[in-house]
């Protein structure tokens, strides 16, 4: 006691962390703008901050794309896909939050509760009328912070801190629609409650996993795990838990039960960054752990994850069969595309991490897309979400009917569609072996899932519609982002080679 | 050392029955208290003097006080309903329950089996050694090896109070009046200009939610108090007015004929 030793200053390459610093740090001003600024003012200012971090950031991540280092004294790694998945995570938060600013397709105004604190269908919430809720920004960039910190975090604690960091304010941003609020509430209260339960299971793994390798970094618990190739049961249990901690948060059957409600109840606008990013993120979370820490053990995961995946794409796909409301279908189809990209990480081989990144690319792009093209088909009562709404929707405007149509061609994996390069791209890894089998169930699902597309398609184009439901025309962002979308669609799908040469070139995790 | 284990072990598992088999949430969460505060003492005995300290201030001290706000807001004598609302839950309850003891018995078996190989458990002596004290130790961690976990907490924490604040504060559309405007307000009429009639003052009790009678007999609704209004706990006097003027009336047929004319 009493002896002072020397304490050497930590070493953080604050160059290299640009991305995330830069995020975080512009969440923490937009919280001093909230409290500065007067309202008017805070509507201009707070995009403009978005916006110009994210703009940043995604400069400094470009910068990035040839570094491979391990940085901030261990806790995150720079390496080729934190820099891709980074990357991805940034251009899906402009375009997110292009759909968060939209308010031309809504005339009660933009997607976000003027106050959320007002009781829904009190007189005061109709006092508020089109102002805006400001906080929405800065809860949007923490998340975003979170989330680039998630696929780069290099052990259990800053994985978890990370995904504390990016799931606390979607709980909260998930409760603030400005229409079917009592829906928005639920959805919340229900995402908090299973979503903390989740993080509390995924630290119950991490403990367990410290205790049977001593242990939080990835490299120190892959040396544990190559020195004592018969895990015991201790490390098999850590690694369920902690497996089933993050498949709830890219929404996985069977931890896919939250995502129908909080996809239906939260403001479609976050919905759409949510579907989009939070897979991206958690995957690339996901891919970390089970290829560097527990890429020794692959023999006693690949089991379980084979049985998730065929799970998750069955359920996603069956389950999609029966809703009749289209922003569940888009949610359970998500349920399934959990499962497509699980057969890439299934794989465990370089061939399987690429294909992994190429799915979550084009998904990401084309699933934000979808649910943004949601926002402008109205009724008089708000979106109209029934399938049935949606029917002679061809002959109200063409040009939705037809993004749609392509969209979902694509989400089905059409070929010549992004969405055939993505399932290419994963399946072909796993193809081989005894994942074959998984490949197949594949393939019979997203028949299944296609089939229902079909369905929608056929009674957009062929069937009389409902006159009350109209086609808002949206503003400029909601159009980049559905344009975005299509681009990446027909792009990535006719020029395969272009996303599959950038993700080649990202090479492997660094350890 | 031996002798604060078996105490603090009955005790912590003691309270740990107590919390699940107590009917009221207070008496659960102070059972929990008593669990936590146990298990402090358990981590400071085993040289880990940080961790047993956190214990209380954190789980004991905030966390467990924070229950008792809730549950005192909601109310303390709200029994819970018993009734299951899931269908099977007792069964899942009692197979994760069985799940996790497998999980313990699985760590005091590897624990037992490293002694047999003679992996003697050097406990936390040697490594706070090394770093000059416990707390020193962790927090080199803290401030060294775990600085960007550590500091990123602070936007979970921003996150927090910003979420509070959103869900529960808002601006006000209206101004409030204040002192000068509502004493104006107030004098402007002349039935209130005397302040508002006192609630119920009668011969024999006084009583807050039973409203005033005026001279003329009549009820005073203005005399009650706000609150008691809103919540539905005032006294109806309606019916006792009504019985005991007829029987002024019967009494006296003078002023019964005056109240016909």
């Amino acid at each position: 006691m009493g002896v002072q030793l020397p304490f050497p200053t930590p070493q953080i390459e604050y160059s290299l962390l640009l991305p995330v610093l830069v995020i975080l740090g512009a969440a923490v001003v937009s919280v001093l703008i909230e409290a500065v600024a007067a309202e008017s003012l805070r509507r201009t200012l707070q995009p403009l901050l978005a916006f110009g971090s994210l703009a940043i950031a995604l400069a400094g991540c470009v910068g990035l794309w040839d570094q491979r280092q391990v940085v901030a004294q261990g806790a995150l790694v720079v390496d080729g896909p934190t820099v891709i998945l980074q990357g991805t995570l940034l251009i899906l938060a402009v375009l997110g939050a292009l759909l968060m600013m939209e308010s031309r397709v809504d005339p009660a105004g933009d997607p976000f509760a003027a106050r959320a604190s007002t009781i829904p269908g009190s007189a005061d919430e109709r006092g508020f009328g089109a102002r805006r809720q400001t906080e929405v920004w800065p809860l949007f960039l923490f998340a975003v912070g979170g989330m680039l910190m998630f696929p780069a975090a290099n052990d259990l604690l800053t994985a978890f801190i990370a995904l504390e960091v990016f799931s606390l304010p979607l709980y909260l941003l998930t409760g603030m629609a400005r229409r079917r609020r009592l829906l928005s509430q639920e959805a919340a209260l229900k995402y908090f409650v299973l979503g903390a339960f989740s993080s509390a299971v995924f630290l119950f793994g991490s403990a367990l996993i410290y205790a049977a390798t001593g242990s939080l970094d990835f490299a120190g618990i892959a040396d544990a795990v190559s020195a004592d190739p018969t895990s015991g049961l201790l490390l098999s249990a850590g690694v369920a838990l902690l497996l089933a901690g993050m498949l709830f948060k890219v929404g996985a059957a069977p931890f896919h039960q939250w995502s129908p409600d909080v996809y239906q109840g939260a403001p479609t606008a976050l919905t759409a960054f949510m579907s989009a990013a939070t897979k991206v993120a958690a995957f690339g979370a996901l891919l970390r752990v089970m290829f560097v820490a527990l890429g020794g053990a692959a023999w006693d995961w690949q089991p379980a994850v084979a049985v998730i995946a065929g799970l998750s794409m069955l359920v996603g796909a069956i389950t999609a069969v029966v809703q009749s409301d289209i922003k569940r279908v888009l949610a359970y189809s998500s349920v399934a595309h959990a499962g497509f990209i699980l057969t890439g990480v299934l794989a465990a081989s370089p061939k399987g991490l690429s294909g992994s990144l190429v799915y979550l690319v084009a998904y990401g792009f084309v699933t934000l897309a979808a649910f943004g093209l949601l926002t402008v088909v109205r009724s008089p009562a708000g979106e109209a979400t029934d399938v049935q709404q949606w029917a002679g929707l061809a002959k109200k405007s063409p040009v939705t009917a037809s993004v749609f149509s392509l969209l979902l061609l694509t989400m089905a994996g059409l070929p010549l569609t992004s969405g055939f390069t993505a399932k290419f791209a994963a399946w072909s890894a796993a193809w081989g072996g005894w994942q074959t089998g998984v490949v197949v169930i594949g393939a019979v699902s997203s028949t299944i899932a296609a089939a229902f597309y079909l369905r929608i398609i056929v009674s957009m184009w062929f069937s009389e519609g409902d006159d009350a439901v109209v086609v808002a025309l949206p503003g400029l962002g909601t159009r980049t982002v559905v344009g975005v979308g299509v681009a990446s669609a027909v792009v990535f799908g006719v020029a395969p080679q272009l996303l599959l040469g950038l993700v080649d070139g990202v090479g492997v995790f660094l350890r | 050392m031996i002798a604060v284990f078996w105490v603090c072990a009955v005790l912590s598992v003691a309270g740990g029955f107590g919390m699940v088999f107590s009917r009221k949430a207070v008496h659960s969460a102070l059972w929990l208290a008593l669990t936590m505060i146990n298990l402090a003492v358990l981590y400071v005995s085993q040289q880990a003097e940080f961790l047993g300290i956190v214990q209380v201030v954190v789980y004991t001290g905030a966390v467990m006080m924070l229950f008792l706000f809730v549950l005192m807001i909601v109310g303390v004598d709200s029994s819970d309903s018993l009734v299951e609302t899931i269908r099977g839950h007792r069964l899942a309850s009692v197979a994760a329950v069985l799940a996790l003891l497998v999980l313990v018995l699985t760590m005091i078996n590897q624990a037992t089996q490293s002694l047999a190989l003679n992996i003697v458990p050097t406990g936390l002596e040697g490594a706070n050694a090394d770093e000059g004290g416990n707390v020193q130790g962790i927090a080199k961690l803290l401030f060294g090896r775990y600085v960007f976990a550590f500091e990123v907490t602070s936007a979970l924490l921003i996150t927090a109070a910003l979420g509070a604040m959103v869900l529960a504060h808002r601006d006000r559309l209206t101004r409030v009046p204040g002192q000068e405007e509502l004493s104006r307000e107030r004098l402007a009429d002349p039935a209130t200009a005397a302040g508002l009639p006192a609630p119920g003052v009668y011969a024999r009790h006084n009583a807050v939610d039973t409203p005033a009678l005026l001279p003329d007999g009549s009820i005073a609704e203005n005399s009650l108090p706000g609150a008691l209004v809103l919540r539905g706990t005032t006294h109806d006097v309606r019916e006792e007015v009504a019985v005991t003027r007829a029987a002024e009336l019967a009494s006296d047929p003078k002023q019964a004929q005056e109240e016909q004319s």
